[in-house]
C-alpha cells in the first residue's frame, strides 16, 4: 500500500511538466553559469557573506546593533538553509531513481524493490552532502545556533563560501589542482624536514640553560617559522649544535619556498592559454547577431576589418595558431579551433541559428570551405553561409555543400574588366557609391509601420528636398525590384527604399522619415 | 594594320575570365605568357620575357585604341611589366592586378591606369552582401548581369538640348524615367547630382552624364537630348 503510493508520488513527479520546469528553474539560478539570473543571485550572496563577516569583526571589541545581530544570526543563516536544500533538491532526483528502479524491476516480471530505490537515493544525497562544497555550506547555516558561542565561528566558513560564487577562485583553484602531485611531494618534503628539525632542535636544545624550546609544540613551532623563511626570531637556538640544525633548515627552507613559487609559475603560465580560452568562449556565449569567420585569410582579414567597422561583432575559427595570433592581434576574438570539426563549434557553445548572422567561410583552399560548410550544415540547416570559390570547377561541391552564397574572385575581375572597358566613368561612380570611404554613398532604408503610417505613396517621401536621389524600391512581398518608381507607389511595410545621396542627408532623411507625424 | 587590340599579360584564371568578358569589345586579343603553354590551350599564345623592348607590338596596333592587362600571378614580375609598358608606351591603358593594396599603390606608381585590388575588391564584394543585400543585388544586376536596367555614360555636346542649361532647373529624378546620378566636367571630376557645386551649374559640352535606367529609357533620353553613350579612357590619364 505505502510502496504504491510513493511510487503513484515517483511517477507524477517524474512526468509532471510544472514541478520539472519549477526544478529545473531553481537548478538554472543555481548551477548555470549561463543563467542570466545566476549571477545577482551569486553577488545577493556574496553580499550576505560580507554582512555577516562584518558583524563577527565589529562584534569583537564592540558593540553590535541587535537588528544586525539578528539579520546576521538568523535571516543570513535562513538564506543559506534555503539555498542549502534547494541545493540539495536540485542535485539529483529521487523520483527519477525510484522510476528507474519500478521499470527495470518490471521488466524483469519481478516485484519493484522499493528499498534498493530508496538506498540508493540516500546514497545519491549523501554523497552530495558529503562533498567539501555541500560541507563547508552545511557549516555556514551553523550560526543560525548562535547561542552556542563556539559556533560564531562557523560564520567564517561563510568566506569559503565565496569559492562557489566567484568565478575566479574556482579557476585558480582549478590551476593548482593540475600540480596537485607536485605539491603533494612539496607537502611531504616540507613535512619530513619540519619533522626531522623539530625533533632534532628539541633534543639538541629542550635541556639547554637559556633556550625558549622548552617543548616539541615550540620545536615545530620554530621549525615551520624557520623553514617557511618568516624567522620571526622570538625564538633562536643557543647551542652549536641547534645552530648547525637551524642551517639545515635554512637551507631546506630556501629550496622549499623556490620549489613552491616555481609551481605557482609554471602551473599559471600553463594554463594561461587555457583560462584565456574559458573567458573568450564565455564571452561567445553572451553575443548575438555575429559574424563567423572560418579561417584567417587575407581576405578575411579585411572582410573582418570593414565589418567591425560598422560595428559587428566578429568571431574567427582558425586550425592554424598562426592565424589566430594574426587575428587577435587584430584585435578580433579568434580561437584556434578547427572551423570543419563539430568539436570546436560545442566546445564554443555556440548557438548557430540564435547568435549567428551569418557564416564566412574564407580560407583559401575550396577542400577546406567545403569541410566547414558541411559541418556547420550537419548542426544547422538554416544558418547563412558564404564561402569564398578558388577554382570553378569546385563551384558544384559548394553549392552541394550548402553554400548560399559563393563569391569568386577571378570571376569578380573578369565582370570589372568587362565594365571598365566598356562604361569606365559610371563604373567607377558605382564603386565609388559602394566605397566606405565615399561622401556619397547608396543606401537602403527600411519601411518601417510607423513610416507607412505617415507617407503612403512615393510622392509623400519628399526625398528631393533632402538632396536624395531614390533609385528605386525593393518590395519583399514580391522580391521585386522597382527601379524609379511612379508617385502613386504605396509603401509597405518590409520595403526597402534604395537611395543615393550624401551619408548626412541619408541620416537626416531616415530620421525624418521616422519622426514625421501625418498632418490631418 | 592597326586595329583595338586587347594585350593579356599572363596566361592564368584571371587571363581567361577576362578574354571572356572582353572578347565582344575587342576583336582582336593577343595573350602573352612567360613560360611556354601547354598544346591544349583554347587560345593562341605568345611567348614573351620581361627584358623585351616591344618594338613588335607598337607596330602592328594602335596603341591609343588599345588596352594592355597586366594578369601575371607574382607580383614582382607584374609590376616589373607595367613599367616596362608604360616606359615604352605613354598612351597605353593599362589595367592591372594587384594582391592587395601594397602592390596595388605600387602598381600605380609603376604607371597602371587602373589597378583591381583582389583582396579589397573581394572582401568589398562581401561586405556589401552581407551589410546592404538589396542594394548590393540591384547594382551588381546593373553593372554585371544582363539585366535590362543599365548604367550608361551620356557627353553632352554642342547640339545637345542640355547644353547651357541650368542643373537645377530639369526634373532630374522623373527624367523620361532615367536617373541621373552625377556629372563628370571636363576636368574628370565626378560630382553628384545634389553636390553643393551642382546647385548653380550650368550643363556645358564636354560633361558627361552618368545616367542609370532601362536600355529604351536610356535610348530615348538620348535621342531627346541629342547626345550619345560615350567610352573612352581620357579621364585616366594625367
Amino acid at each position: 500500500m505505502l510502496k504504491d503510493i510513493v511510487l503513484d508520488i515517483a511517477y507524477y513527479l517524474d512526468t509532471s511538466s510544472t514541478y520539472q520546469k519549477r526544478k529545473r528553474f531553481f537548478y538554472d539560478i543555481l548551477e548555470n553559469d549561463k543563467n542570466k539570473y545566476k549571477k545577482f543571485i551569486d553577488i545577493f550572496m556574496i553580499i550576505l557573506i560580507f554582512i555577516s563577516v562584518a558583524v563577527l569583526i565589529r562584534e569583537v571589541k564592540y558593540h553590535v546593533d541587535d537588528f544586525l545581530l539578528f539579520f546576521s544570526n538568523y535571516i543570513v543563516s535562513f538564506f543559506f538553509l534555503v539555498e542549502y536544500l534547494l541545493r540539495l533538491w536540485v542535485n539529483s532526483s529521487v523520483s527519477k531513481i525510484i522510476v528507474k528502479r519500478a521499470e527495470y524491476d518490471s521488466f524483469l516480471l519481478r516485484d519493484v524493490r522499493l528499498s534498493k530505490a530508496l538506498k540508493e537515493a540516500f546514497l545519491v544525497k549523501i554523497h552530495y552532502m558529503l562533498s567539501p562544497q555541500a560541507i563547508i555550506d552545511f557549516l555556514a547555516i551553523m550560526p543560525f545556533f548562535h547561542e552556542l558561542r563556539v559556533l560564531r565561528i562557523f560564520i567564517l566558513f561563510r568566506v569559503f563560501k565565496l569559492f562557489r560564487y566567484a568565478k575566479s577562485i574556482q579557476i585558480i583553484t582549478s590551476i593548482l589542482a593540475t600540480k596537485k602531485f607536485e605539491f603533494l611531494t612539496l607537502a611531504i618534503f616540507a613535512f619530513v624536514v619540519v619533522f626531522i628539525s623539530s625533533v632534532l632542535i628539541y633534543v639538541m636544545e629542550a635541556n639547554q640553560a637559556n633556550s625558549q624550546i622548552t617543548s616539541l609544540y615550540k620545536a615545530v613551532y620554530w621549525a615551520i617559522v624557520t623553514i617557511s623563511t618568516v624567522g620571526y626570531g622570538d625564538i633562536t637556538p643557543v647551542s652549536n649544535e641547534g645552530r648547525f640544525v637551524a642551517i639545515l633548515v635554512i637551507s631546506s627552507g630556501v629550496a622549499v619556498l623556490a620549489f613552491t613559487t616555481s609551481l605557482f609559475v609554471s602551473a599559471f603560465t600553463e594554463k594561461l592559454d587555457e583560462i584565456k580560452e574559458i573567458k573568450t568562449v564565455e564571452g561567445i556565449a553572451k553575443l548575438k547577431k555575429l559574424y563567423l569567420i572560418c579561417g584567417y585569410s587575407d581576405v578575411a582579414s579585411t572582410v573582418a576589418k570593414k565589418l567591425s567597422k560598422a560595428g559587428n561583432k566578429i568571431i574567427i575559427l582558425d586550425k592554424y595558431e598562426s592565424a589566430v595570433s594574426k587575428a587577435i592581434k587584430d584585435g578580433f576574438v579568434a580561437l584556434a579551433y578547427d572551423p570543419g570539426s563539430v568539436e570546436s563549434y560545442k566546445k564554443i557553445n555556440i548557438n548557430l541559428e540564435k547568435q549567428v548572422k551569418h557564416i564566412l567561410c574564407l580560407n583559401e583552399d575550396d577542400v577546406e570551405n567545403v569541410y566547414s560548410a558541411l559541418t556547420i550544415r550537419s548542426l544547422s540547416k538554416d544558418v547563412e553561409i558564404l564561402s569564398l570559390l578558388i577554382n570553378d570547377k569546385n563551384r558544384k561541391k559548394l553549392e552541394f555543400a550548402g553554400i548560399n552564397k559563393i563569391v569568386y574572385p577571378q570571376e569578380l575581375v573578369g565582370l570589372i574588366t568587362k565594365e571598365l572597358v566598356g562604361i569606365p566613368v559610371a563604373f567607377e561612380v558605382i564603386h565609388e557609391l559602394r566605397s566606405e570611404h565615399a561622401n556619397v554613398k547608396i543606401d537602403e532604408l527600411g519601411i518601417t509601420q510607423r513610416i507607412v503610417d505617415n507617407f503612403a505613396t512615393v510622392s509623400e517621401l519628399d526625398n528631393k528636398n533632402y538632396r536624395i536621389v531614390l533609385l528605386g524600391i525593393y518590395k519583399t512581398s514580391k522580391e521585386r525590384f522597382y527601379f524609379n518608381p511612379l508617385d502613386d507607389t504605396i509603401l509597405e511595410v518590409g520595403d526597402y527604399l534604395l537611395v543615393v545621396g550624401y551619408s548626412m542627408f541619408i541620416r537626416e532623411f531616415e530620421k525624418y522619415l521616422h519622426t514625421k507625424v501625418r498632418s490631418e | 594594320m592597326s586595329k583595338r587590340t586587347a594585350l593579356i599579360f599572363g596566361h592564368n584564371k584571371y587571363a581567361h575570365e577576362i578574354i571572356s568578358n572582353v572578347k565582344k569589345t575587342y576583336s582582336n586579343i593577343r595573350i602573352f605568357a612567360l613560360e611556354d603553354v601547354d598544346d591544349d590551350s583554347p587560345y593562341e599564345v605568345e611567348k614573351f620575357d620581361l627584358s623585351d623592348d616591344w618594338k613588335g607590338i607598337g607596330e602592328d596596333i594602335n596603341i591609343e585604341e588599345s588596352i594592355a592587362f597586366c594578369v601575371l600571378q607574382d607580383m614582382a614580375e607584374n609590376i616589373f611589366l607595367t613599367i616596362s609598358l608604360r616606359s615604352n608606351f605613354a598612351d597605353l591603358a593599362i589595367i592591372a592586378v594587384a594582391l592587395n593594396r601594397e602592390s596595388a599603390n605600387k602598381l600605380s606608381m609603376a604607371g597602371a591606369n587602373k589597378v583591381i585590388p583582389l583582396v579589397e575588391t573581394t572582401a568589398d564584394i562581401i561586405t556589401n552582401i552581407l551589410e546592404k543585400p538589396i542594394s548590393s543585388k540591384i547594382l551588381s544586376n546593373i553593372l554585371y548581369e544582363e539585366s535590362s536596367l543599365k548604367i550608361a555614360q551620356i557627353k553632352i555636346d554642342t547640339e545637345s538640348k542640355l547644353d547651357n542649361h541650368k542643373l537645377v532647373s530639369i526634373d532630374w529624378t522623373r527624367y523620361h524615367g532615367v536617373i541621373i546620378l552625377s556629372l563628370i566636367h571636363e576636368d574628370m571630376k565626378s560630382e553628384f547630382i545634389y553636390s553643393k557645386k551642382m546647385k548653380e551649374y550650368v550643363i556645358q559640352s564636354g560633361d558627361i552624364l552618368v545616367v542609370v535606367g532601362y536600355e529604351n529609357d536610356i535610348t530615348e533620353f538620348e535621342k531627346i537630348i541629342g547626345s550619345k553613350r560615350y567610352v573612352n579612357w581620357s579621364h585616366w590619364r594625367g
